[in-house]
C-alpha cells in the first residue's frame, strides 16, 4: 500500500461557487431594485415671508416686486398669466420668463418678493412652472399668495 | 528511452475578476438605490429648469408631505406623511384639516430640539393648487419658514416649442 503524501496547502482553492451565487442573488436583487430615475429629482427652495403665520399685530403690507396670477382655463389643462395685473402677452411661461428676465435687466431688485397666486383649480404644474421661471430669471424671493379662508379664490 | 504520456491538464476556472466585477455592481447599485428613504415614492412630480439637484441630508430637520391625486380631478388629494417609529417607517395618511395641527406639533418638536425644520412637498403635477395651498397655509400657521417643492429636474417633455401651454 502506498500512501501519498497530503496535497501542500498552497494549492487549495477555495471553492467560490456559493459565493457567486450569493453575490449573483443581491445583483439582481439591488438591480431590480435600484430605481436610476430618482436621480433626476431636485428640488426648489423658497423661505415665506417671516411676517407671515398667526401674528397677532397689525396686517403688514408686502410690497411684491412682481406678482403673477394664474387663472384656470379649461378646466385645469392651461391657464392664463396676469403679471401685476395685466394679463401677459403670449400667454406663455417662456414669455413670462423672458419678461422677468427684461424686469431683472430693468434693475428689478431679486431680493423684493415675487408671488404667486393661483385660482384654486390651477394645477400645480402650472404654478410650478411660474415659480421656475422666477428662478431662472435670478428672483431669489419666491413668495406663494394662500388665501386665508382656503377658498383659493384669486382675482387677477 | 522511456516515453511517458503526458500529465493531463486540469483545468481550472479564475472567478476571482467575474467576482471583483459584481462587487463593484453590487456597491453601484448599493450606493444607487435609496430602499431605506422612501420620501421617493413614485409620484408624477412637475419639470423645472431651475430645480437642483440637493443631497437631502443637508436638509436637516425636515417633514415630507406628499400630495397625491390619483383621480386627476378636483376631488380632494391624499396627503401621505412619512415618518419613522423607532423600528420601521411608516406612512400616515393625513386628512386635510389635521395637517395644520400635524405641522404645527412638528415644528414644536423641532423648536424644543433647537433644530431648523424644513417641509418638503412632493406634489403629483396634476393635483390642483389648492391641495397644495394648504400645506402653505399650515406651514405659514406653524412658522416653518423653509418651505422645498420637489420636481423633475429639467425641462418638461410635453412642453411645446412656443411656449410652457
Amino acid at each position: 500500500m502506498r500512501r501519498g503524501l497530503p496535497e501542500p496547502a498552497g494549492q487549495r482553492v477555495p471553492n467560490l461557487a456559493p459565493m457567486v451565487d450569493v453575490i449573483m442573488v443581491l445583483l439582481v436583487f439591488f438591480m431590480l431594485g435600484a430605481s436610476l430615475h430618482l436621480t433626476t429629482e431636485g428640488v426648489l427652495q423658497t423661505e415665506l415671508d417671516p411676517r407671515s403665520g398667526p401674528g397677532e399685530g397689525a396686517p403688514v403690507e408686502i410690497i411684491p416686486a412682481v406678482q403673477i396670477a394664474l387663472e384656470d382655463v379649461d378646466d385645469g389643462r392651461s391657464c392664463n398669466i396676469y403679471v401685476t395685473g395685466e394679463p401677459l402677452e403670449g400667454n406663455s411661461f417662456g414669455h413670462l420668463l423672458a419678461y422677468l428676465r427684461d424686469r431683472r435687466e430693468a434693475g428689478a431688485d431679486p431680493t423684493n418678493p415675487t408671488v404667486i397666486g393661483a385660482q384654486a383649480t390651477v394645477r400645480w404644474n402650472f404654478v410650478v412652472k411660474a415659480m421656475d421661471a422666477a428662478v431662472q430669471a435670478g428672483f431669489k424671493n419666491v413668495q406663494f399668495a394662500v388665501s386665508l379662508g382656503g377658498s383659493g379664490q384669486l382675482s387677477p | 528511452m522511456i516515453f511517458r504520456p503526458p500529465k493531463p491538464t486540469s483545468w481550472e476556472l479564475n472567478l476571482a475578476p467575474m467576482v471583483d466585477v459584481m462587487m463593484c455592481l453590487i456597491i453601484f447599485f448599493l450606493l444607487a438605490t435609496e430602499l431605506v428613504d422612501r420620501a421617493h415614492r413614485p409620484m408624477d412630480l412637475p419639470f423645472a429648469v431651475a430645480a437642483q439637484m440637493v443631497d437631502r441630508s443637508e436638509f436637516g430637520s425636515r417633514v415630507v408631505i406628499n400630495i397625491h391625486d390619483d383621480d386627476h380631478d378636483l376631488s380632494p388629494a391624499e396627503y401621505v406623511v412619512v415618518g419613522w417609529d423607532g423600528r420601521k417607517i411608516t406612512e400616515h395618511v393625513l386628512p386635510p384639516e389635521e395637517i395644520e395641527a400635524f405641522l404645527l406639533s412638528k415644528a414644536q418638536q423641532s423648536t424644543a430640539r433647537d433644530e431648523d425644520m424644513r417641509c418638503v412637498i412632493r406634489a403629483d403635477k396634476q393635483v390642483a393648487y389648492s391641495d397644495v395651498e394648504v400645506v402653505l397655509r399650515g406651514c405659514g400657521l406653524a412658522q416653518i419658514g423653509k418651505i422645498v417643492f420637489s420636481a423633475n429636474a429639467g425641462p418638461d417633455p410635453e412642453d411645446q416649442p412656443e411656449g410652457a401651454q
